[in-house]
């Protein structure tokens, strides 16, 4: 039953960071509006029939975008909602069964899909309509008639009303490329309006993806000013960018690059945390995680006895030693040690965690250079500025960040992220360069600009490897390397995550869609991790060659001299005779392992030697004599 | 993991331990016991079989020991206190009771050393250990040194440590002297470190210097893993003749320690007088104390729609393993169990070379590796120096494509060249990357400029620094500099804070709290260490440097704190779209005074921020009060609940701000009754238990709003499970 346990709690470990006073259910809702006008249907004027130039009319792009977002939301943010709405179609649906409206309430607005945790059947509906072109019901005909901006609106509010009542994120995109859907008509702009204000009322944010067509620009302030608020916990409102049909770009991939920014909603790890930059100066920051590793879902147990498969809910109660349920004011902490529990006080226990309040404190700077290259123990955190509790805190973060991109330093600060959490020291980073320097020379532009909170090792993370390597000069072994590596560099020469997706994770995903809908499971997967093999034989093959062969001269030098020496070593008369015969311990090379176990003598060693030798190989030690040594000689035999 | 070993202590329990000396208001056994409880407490918590202790008392009122025993002369007054072998939490408590002041003061040191000898290499015999005795005295006891010569040779001959700490002995290097020390004391420290002196592994020091340095944390030794030993290569091997293909081996170099973590116990005499039946569970034999483990036991339900509250009960036996695809579950039989799971061979490949300048370094996910080259292995050495050094020429990178071992997930590492410049130390160092999947694209808006709707560029802002700002924060910056402020005794620059100095306070604090506790359980808990603490502030030293610098930047920020009043209530009213609309004007005559079901909370809310007098409020609480109880009750087992419960939270919310909690809390106290006692269709504790009080819907209280007369005690009452009847 507890299998993967040590998973699980790693995993809470992670959990515990979330902001606890941010109670409201931290789950996201996505409702795509994607407008079905003839414009939208219309394919892109076949210009210069390049390769590159698009092929999808702007409703198929957007689907295809839904149909993206739909799969990478399955992998990423399992828990999370996703809806599609198509308005300005000649057909109307709402639901059928529940919530008692019938399709009539909002004429023009077509629920494609409704707003759900997506199932196996929304991801091939929307696939074959997208990829297939199976438009059997006929969904992508326009309507005649204009649509009503305000059922639209309202239309969303329902479904965001009834599906994701309590969910902290609930965000409308809005693809359209009519930026006057009532022309001058006063009345119906103003019922739009009201519902929109209904909407923020809600919690529901609307994002508008605007599609330009040739010069005509997407003017916001015909219509879309009216609708659209700025986010509240924000200073400045996010810019709204438009899509370009028919630009040397496609409009799919610019739709896809801007929704995809909108992908996971911003959440925040913490948010009002005070930011002590010097005594007697704290401005306020909030805390996200733009990096964070990213694991199958855990498996789940599944109760085959219905017509369907079905997700078994466990709930956990505690038991004691005579499995009477014990109730939670029972439960006390305490720690195991020497056989026995230590119990604290529940405020005892808070009292031993305190380590004062949530603070990030500057306790000084260093260079950047001063970080040592081998000190990563954690993730970093991201942290950008808020006004909340302080007003100017933006701009002297700003002076804070600026200062420390153009003197290549760092801050070191006590960070506690909450009252009670582990306080850590970290190294402040900052991301991104400034505006006037070109944009290309930031390291990592898929990164917003800001501070980083760097974890640094504490001395009891640092383990110490006790293995002697001592450093030797470079040569001309070294120079033709260099030109392997200058040769070998990876595209713009910078690490970009987003080429490399994760096999293991994609490969699983891939499996379960598959029979998830009872298709052919794939045999194989492209797998962007694996090193170009080829062109590195191209590109470096003779140089390599030339240079192993300069490796593999040298090393025989180093061999021949080390021998003589050992050689030399052995006449030494003031040397004990012994010693050539028992080597020190676990430092018998695997070809002195190979020859004992060859002629058998490895059982003349001591059981403390062995556990030595099987240490220093990564083995377990545990076990009798007979037992490390059956250990060792598999070793050997598989190794040395 | 790490080797067996075998301690005795032995300790002066003689009569002028028991007075308090040098101005100490402990006696001089409470003193060095705080340093013998610490080194036994660590040995318990470790709780190994294989490190073992043995204690002797000199200066006992009885005598007991095997020499005695045997009629031999000068080993009076010496006793066994606790024979060699493993710690616990008993023979601890019992080894307390022991250590209490004799009346005696003739027992010899140098004769209980050797008894604590004889005890180790009978326990030991020739096996490997690492033996230690620990000496703890004042020294006002006469010793006979004649043969200390054949005592430190014994000593040496089984490879025994001696550790001598003597309560107010001299010691010039630490800087200790006692002034009026008797002339036996004298004598008796030259004796003692005479024999010290004659041992190859022999050491006298001071008890000060050896209380003093408790408080230093003590960093748990690891014995190096090898996470990985095989190739490391550039190129196929397998398909082409030109790749490079180095033997190396991997080891860890950074492991985030954890503190302890404490266990779910309950009282164990609560239930131990129905405690009939055996029950073998290694976590109920650790009672002892008065505390049993708590397990955890699963229970399963799924959906169905005939069962009272939607739900039923199934057996675990019934159930198979699956994962979820979005909501739809896809089961998977034990047998093609692995299928999801990506095929992989153990390899460690580099894909390609990236420029120093091109990584930063917060983009890195976790813990170092450190790789070098196979022992014995020439080849392997030549090769892996020559990349080495070659990196750190151009200065560049290696990324690499790692598997640990077959079937193991891929990692891709950042390989980073350690010529040994500062460290004697050649190798690589690694650090995982992020995959595409692992970054969220989160935007921000930028920090140097502020861009404006309409797509303007302002440099000059509000949220902007101005150039006093700019300069400030610069001067600031430099002065505050650790890693120059401070000089060692030659002169030379000493950075500040570096990682070796740099304790982790949860664990030592944690642990330190617990050995404390398990000598003395009365114990209250002290404040944290001030080793621990001591980077949690700026050092002193450099903020009196940097103090115009600092003054400078202050005035130059000009930040203000919001008050706190202001907080939360200050957007009423100004929500306007980004055209700046006035949307209530728009409604104009047909403001809206009812709210309707489907649209309740932006009607609600509407209502309320228009609202001129306390009936208006109260109609629309009326009108949401009367919502949630028919979602409730039209709910179909918790299929509205979540509805309900975001209606109710918003009332909360917005009653808060309005400085009206006891409208809420009037109709919660009603709400609460209603539920309970099944008028709204049935069972709806779930509504009460899983979404009000689990969503922290409860009381508005005096905490979150001045203006309640409930207090946080009183909330609790009406949330808790007792006053379910009430």
């Amino acid at each position: 039953m507890s299998w993967r346990r040590g998973e699980d709690e790693e995993h809470e470990g992670e959990e515990e960071e979330i902001d606890e006073t941010d109670y409201k259910t931290q789950k996201d809702a996505v409702l795509f509006a994607i407008d079905v006008s003839s414009s939208m249907l219309q394919p892109p004027p076949d210009s210069s029939g390049s390769k590159k130039a698009d092929k999808d009319s702007a409703v198929v792009a957007a689907l295809k975008c839904a149909y993206h977002f739909m799969q990478q939301r399955i992998i990423a943010q399992p828990k999370d909602m996703m809806g599609v709405l198509l308005f300005g179609t000649e057909k109307s649906r709402f639901r059928d069964e529940t919530g008692g409206r019938s399709g009539s309430g909002y004429p023009h607005c077509y629920l494609f899909t409704d707003l759900d945790v997506p199932a196996a059947e929304d991801v091939k509906r929307l696939r074959e309509l997208v990829e297939e072109g199976e438009d059997v019901d006929n969904v992508l005909v326009p309507s005649k008639e204009p649509v009503s901006m305000s059922n639209l609106l309202f239309c969303a509010n329902q479904v965001f009303t009834t599906n994701a009542a309590n969910f902290g994120s609930r965000r409308l995109f809005i693809i359209t490329d009519n930026d006057s859907p009532h022309g001058g008509d006063k009345n119906a702009k103003s019922s739009a309006a009201v519902r929109a204000k209904d909407l923020y009322d809600l919690g529901v944010g609307i994002e508008l993806f605007p599609v330009a067509r040739g010069d005509k620009k997407f003017d916001l302030s015909k219509f879309y000013d009216d609708i659209i608020y700025q986010n509240p916990t924000e200073e400045q409102a996010d810019e709204i960018k438009t899509s370009k049909l028919g630009d040397g770009l496609t409009l799919l991939s610019s739709l896809i690059t801007h929704i995809n920014s909108k992908q996971t909603p911003k959440r925040s790890l913490f948010s009002n945390l005070p930011f002590e930059i010097a005594p007697g100066l704290t401005i306020t920051v909030k805390g996200y995680m733009p990096l964070h590793r990213q694991v199958p879902a855990r498996t789940c147990y599944v109760w085959l006895g219905g017509e369907q498969a079905q997700l078994a809910q466990s709930e956990t109660i505690k038991v004691d030693s005579e499995t009477r349920t014990v109730e939670k004011s029972e439960v006390k902490k305490a720690y195991k040690f020497g056989g026995e529990y230590i119990h604290f006080k529940p405020e005892e226990q808070l009292a031993l965690k305190d380590m004062g309040g949530s603070i990030l404190r500057i306790i000084g700077f260093k260079p950047r250079s001063k970080i040592p290259s081998w000190a990563s123990v954690k993730k970093s955190t991201f942290i950008f500025p808020s006004e909340e509790s302080y007003v100017g805190s933006t701009r002297v973060f700003s002076a804070l960040w600026q200062k420390l991109v153009k003197s290549q330093k760092v801050g070191i600060a006590w960070f506690v992220a909450r009252k009670n959490a582990n306080p850590v020291l970290v190294a402040i980073i900052p991301s991104g360069n400034l505006s006037e320097v070109e944009e290309d020379e930031s390291p990592s532009p898929w990164l917003p600009d800001g501070l980083w909170l760097y974890p640094l090792p504490f001395a009891d993370d640092v383990r110490n490897v006790d293995i002697s390597q001592p450093p030797k000069p470079a040569d001309e072994l070294t120079d033709k390397m260099r030109e392997i590596v200058q040769n070998l560099q990876l595209p713009k020469a910078r690490y970009d995550p987003h080429k490399y997706p994760n096999p293991s994770l994609q490969w699983h995903y891939k499996i379960l869609q598959a029979l998830a809908l009872d298709e052919e499971v794939p045999e194989e997967m492209d797998d962007l991790t694996l090193p170009k093999y080829r062109q590195i034989d191209k590109r470096v093959g003779q140089t390599l060659h030339e240079w192993k062969a300069e490796v593999a001269e040298k090393a025989k030098g180093l061999m021949e001299v080390r021998s003589l020496k050992r050689e030399l070593d052995d006449v030494d008369p003031d040397r004990p005779v012994k010693r050539a015969k028992a080597p020190p311990s676990g430092a018998m090379s695997n070809a002195e392992l190979k020859a004992a176990f060859e002629a058998d003598t490895l059982k003349k060693l001591t059981v403390a030697v062995l556990k030595d030798i099987l240490a220093s190989k990564g083995l377990s030690t545990v076990g009798k004599k007979a037992e490390l040594l059956e250990k060792l000689e598999q070793w050997i035999e598989e190794n040395a | 993991m790490a080797d067996k070993e075998a301690t005795v202590y032995i300790i002066d329990l003689g009569e002028s331990m028991a007075d308090c000396h040098n101005g100490r208001d402990e006696s001089d056994l409470d003193f060095g016991m705080r340093y013998v409880w610490d080194k036994i407490s660590t040995t318990v918590a470790a709780n190994r079989k294989t490190w073992t202790l043995g204690v002797v008392g000199l200066n006992t009122d009885e005598t007991n020991n095997p020499q005695d025993a045997q009629q031999l002369q000068g080993y009076e007054h010496i006793s066994v206190l606790q024979e060699i072998g493993p710690m616990t939490m008993t023979s601890l408590r019992g080894l307390k009771s022991q250590i209490v002041p004799c009346t005696t003061s003739s027992g010899d040191a140098i004769s209980a050393v050797v008894v604590a000898q004889s005890m180790i290499e009978t326990y030991t015999k020739k096996l490997k250990y690492n033996r230690k005795i620990i000496l703890v005295t004042n020294g006002e006891s006469p010793i006979d040194d004649d043969n200390v010569a054949d005592v430190a040779e014994r000593l040496n001959q089984n490879n025994v440590q001696l550790i001598i700490v003597g309560v107010d002995f001299d010691d010039p290097e630490y800087g200790f002297k006692e002034e009026d020390k008797s002339s036996l004391k004298r004598r008796n420290e030259k004796s003692l470190r005479k024999l010290a002196d004659a041992c190859n592994d022999g050491v006298v020091g001071t008890m000060q210097q050896a209380v003093e340095e408790l408080v230093i944390p003590r960093l748990k030794p690891v014995r190096p893993f090898k996470a990985y030993d095989g190739p490391l290569t550039l190129g196929d091997p397998s398909k082409h003749a030109s790749a490079l293909s180095i033997q190396v081996e991997r080891y860890f170099k950074t492991k985030r320690a954890t503190p302890p973590s404490a266990s779910t116990v309950v009282d164990a005499d609560r239930s131990a007088f129905t405690q009939t039946q055996g029950f073998d569970d290694e976590d109920t034999e650790m009672g002892g104390t008065g505390f049993s483990g708590v397990k955890q036991m699963r229970t399963y339900r799924v959906d169905d729609p005939d069962a009272p509250g939607g739900k039923r009960d199934v057996e675990f036996e019934e159930l198979e393993k699956g994962y979820q695809y979005g909501r739809t579950v896809v089961h998977i039989s034990e047998s093609d169990f692995s299928i999801t799971k990506y095929e992989t061979k153990k390899g460690f490949s580099i894909i390609g070379f990236i420029p120093f300048s091109s990584y930063d370094p917060f983009i890195n996910m976790g813990e170092t590796g450190l790789i070098v080259a196979s022992k014995f292995n020439e080849h392997a050495e030549t090769a892996l120096s020559a990349l080495i050094h070659a990196l750190f020429e151009v200065e560049s990178y290696a990324v690499a494509r790692y598997v640990n071992k077959d079937g193991a997930q891929v990692q891709i590492l950042l390989l980073k060249p350690n010529p040994g410049i500062e460290d004697e130390f050649e190798c690589l160092y690694d650090v995982p990357l992020p995959f595409a999947e692992d970054v969220r694209a989160y935007q921000f808006p930028p920090l140097d400029k502020v861009l404006t709707v309409t797509g303007g560029v302002l440099k000059e802002h509000r949220l902007l620094p101005n150039k006093d700002l700019n300069e400030a924060m610069s001067d600031f910056v430099d002065a505050m500099d650790l890693t120059s402020f401070d000089v060692d005794e030659d002169g030379n620059p000493v950075e500040y804070a570096p990682i070796d100095e740099n304790y982790n306070p949860v664990i030592h604090r944690i642990n330190q709290a617990i050995r404390a506790r398990a000598v003395d359980p009365d114990s209250p808990i002290g404040p944290p260490a001030e080793i621990l603490l001591r980077f949690s502030q700026p050092p002193a030293k450099l903020i009196k440097k940097a103090k115009s610098e600092i003054e400078v930047l202050v005035d130059a920020a000009e930040v203000k704190k919001v008050p706190e009043k202001g907080k939360g209530r200050f957007k009423k009213n100004t929500v306007k779209p980004l055209s700046g609309l006035d949307i209530d004007s728009l409604l104009g005559e047909s403001k809206r005074k009812t709210i309707s079901a489907d649209n309740a909370i932006p009607e609600f809310k509407q209502i309320l921020s228009s609202a001129d007098d306390h009936d208006v409020i109260e109609s629309a609480v009326k009108q949401m009060g009367d919502i949630i109880r028919k979602l409730i009750t039209d709910s179909f087992a918790d299929l509205f609940y979540p509805r309900a419960a975001e209606n109710l939270r918003v009332m909360r919310e917005e009653l808060t701000n309005l400085e009206e909690p006891t409208l809420y809390n009037k109709f919660l106290k009603t709400l609460k009754k209603s539920l309970l006692s099944g008028e709204l269709g049935g069972d709806r504790r779930e509504m009460w238990f899983k979404h009000i009080i689990g969503g922290h819907l409860s009381l508005i209280t005096n905490e979150d709003s001045e203006v309640s007369d409930v207090t946080e005690d009183e909330a609790k009452a009406v949330s808790s499970f007792l006053s379910l009847m009430s």
